[in-house]
């Protein structure tokens, strides 16, 4: 999936070096009743998170002699979670090779993701419009900004990993926007906007419509059970975080 | 081809039955064939609205499991030519709605010629509401003036853009409709509930029509006979006017401005 396109005609097949960006699940258990109840519990809440990111299992921290797991099944789990296994890395030889059975690849670590990548489609075309999100890797050289043009619903979630979220049609009430770094809305926001949700506490938010639920920087949260002042309630405001602490909502 | 109009709204109560019966009824009146088919299983009401619950013999989960062929089980509209009813399964439960099942019944609907295709939703956004509207070309959601009926529309329509197959298959999207039913004037312009304005700039989709609150609604579903043909009714005058839109034309909102009654009407009476 190239990120930008060449304006002339470009050949039919180019090939590029990427650094690839993606979620690692790391797997401390290879056990079938393990994995199944931690799967269970880690998505309970939150089954809609992940919207088609690219995963690679991480096998560095099984035993030497762990037993292979049940690969399939792992990844049509995570798969029906929004996630895309396609590969294995850091696998024993015979967790390599029962991963290669089960129709995953086999990264190792002389040969970086990306060459492996690339030369390969997605494993699935995002339904959206938007771009997914990019989860950063280690050392982000820049996460792009995430854009949302459509109105977030009740019940709809966005998560920008490693990076800001620019969202440009409403945020409506039970809507979650969750970002890594800073948050703008241009439009009202009336649901929860989580910003430096990773602990960035220079994180800040920015609406042109403050109505929200509630608002968190670096996991300092406010809600407005208590109705905002007036001069700051549905106009354009920004929230940041003052000594690390304490919540301030300033007109803008 | 058939056109798969799903009816929803997230919350019970708000309608969606009634407007299933009365775009469905408005449909066949202007002369396409079309079906309506209840999807809530086990709680099956549509029949008793459109009135043929006593010519129930096989129901929608009698075709899925191949108990029945459609032919059997669709009922043919006393009030209106072209319209057939598919009504639910009573004794059934949701679960016996699947994916394939109803994939089936949609593209034989399609091949018998059918050109709209309602799909009554029940409430909730647990599987019986997701079976209704995986397949929907378009999407009519069915929300009353207040908070809470705003905000499970809001849902529904995210759930819309997410789980319709349109939108898995990346194809254009579900064209989605706004219809405001139970809306008193009187008590918006009072404050009391939101105004239709409200409520489309909180869902921010294109306003279908909105249906006033009316006595003539229970009477018809009383009776058995959908809503639309009260005829001289604001609210069969209102299902009409959305009909029309629904279908491309141009109506001017009607029954939505409240006007404080002069005093002669207030001395001689009048609703």
């Amino acid at each position: 999936m190239p990120r930008r396109r060449e304006p002339r005609p470009a050949p039919a097949l180019e090939l590029k070096t990427t650094r690839f960006a993606g979620i690692q699940v790391i797997l401390n258990s290879a056990e079938y009743a393990v994995l199944n109840t931690h799967i269970t519990t880690l998505f309970a809440a939150t089954p809609d998170f992940f919207g088609g990111e690219a995963a690679v299992f991480e096998c560095g921290r099984l035993p030497a002699d762990a037993a292979s797991p049940d690969w399939a099944w792992l990844a049509q789990e995570l798969r029906s979670r929004g996630l895309n296994p396609f590969a294995v890395q850091n696998a024993s030889p015979a967790l390599a090779a029962s991963a290669v059975q089960a129709g995953l690849l086999v990264l190792n670590d002389a040969a970086p993701a990306g060459a492996t990548v690339e030369a390969r489609p997605e494993p699935e075309a995002e339904a959206e419009v938007e771009a997914p999100a990019e989860p950063s890797p280690e050392i982000p050289a820049r996460t792009p900004t995430r854009v949302i043009d459509k109105p977030l619903r009740s019940g709809q979630r966005v998560y920008a990993a490693g990076g800001d979220i620019v969202v440009l049609a409403a945020v409506n009430p039970g809507a979650e926007v969750i970002a890594d770094g800073s948050i703008h809305v241009y439009a009202p926001l009336k649901g929860r906007a989580l910003a430096g949700a990773r602990g960035d506490t220079s994180a800040r938010i920015f609406t042109t419509h403050l109505e929200a639920e509630l608002v968190s920087i670096a996991g300092v949260y406010r809600t407005f059970d208590t109705a905002l002042d007036v001069a700051l309630a549905r106009k354009p405001a920004q929230i940041r975080l003052a000594d690390a602490s304490q919540i301030i909502i300033e007109p803008l | 081809m058939a056109t798969i109009i799903t009816v929803t709204s997230g919350k019970g109560g708000v309608g969606k039955t009634t407007t299933s019966a009365s775009i469905a009824s408005g449909l066949a009146m202007r002369g396409y064939k079309t079906a309506v088919i209840d999807f809530d299983v086990g709680l099956r009401n549509l029949d008793l609205i459109m009135g043929c619950e006593r010519r129930v013999v096989y129901d929608f989960v009698n075709v899925i499991q191949g108990d029945a062929n459609l032919h059997q089980a669709l009922i043919k509209d006393k009030h209106a030519d072209n319209l057939f009813v598919l009504p639910a399964s009573q004794t059934r439960d949701k679960d016996a709605l699947t994916e394939e099942g109803v994939e089936n019944v949609l593209k034989e609907l399609a091949h018998q010629g059918f050109d709209y295709i309602v799909c009554d939703s029940p409430a909730g956004i647990e599987h019986g509401a997701i079976m209704a509207l995986t397949f929907a070309d378009q999407a009519i959601v069915v929300t009353n003036p207040e908070v809470s009926s705003v905000r499970d529309s809001d849902r529904i329509l995210g759930i819309l853009q997410s789980k319709s197959r349109r939108a898995i298959e990346g194809r254009e999207p579900v064209k989605e409709h706004l219809l405001v039913t139970r809306y008193s004037p009187k008590r918006a312009a009072e404050g009391e509930m939101l105004t239709y304005t409200d409520i489309q700039e909180l869902l921010r989709i294109p306003l279908l029509g909105v249906i006033p609150e009316s006595e003539a609604v229970l009477h018809a579903s009383n009776q058995g006979i959908p809503a639309i043909h009260q005829k001289g009714t604001p609210v069969a005058d209102a299902y009409t006017d959305a009909i029309g839109r629904f279908l491309g034309e141009e109506h001017p909102l009607r029954f939505v401005d409240y006007e404080k009654p002069g005093l002669i009407k207030r001395l001689f009476g009048g609703k």
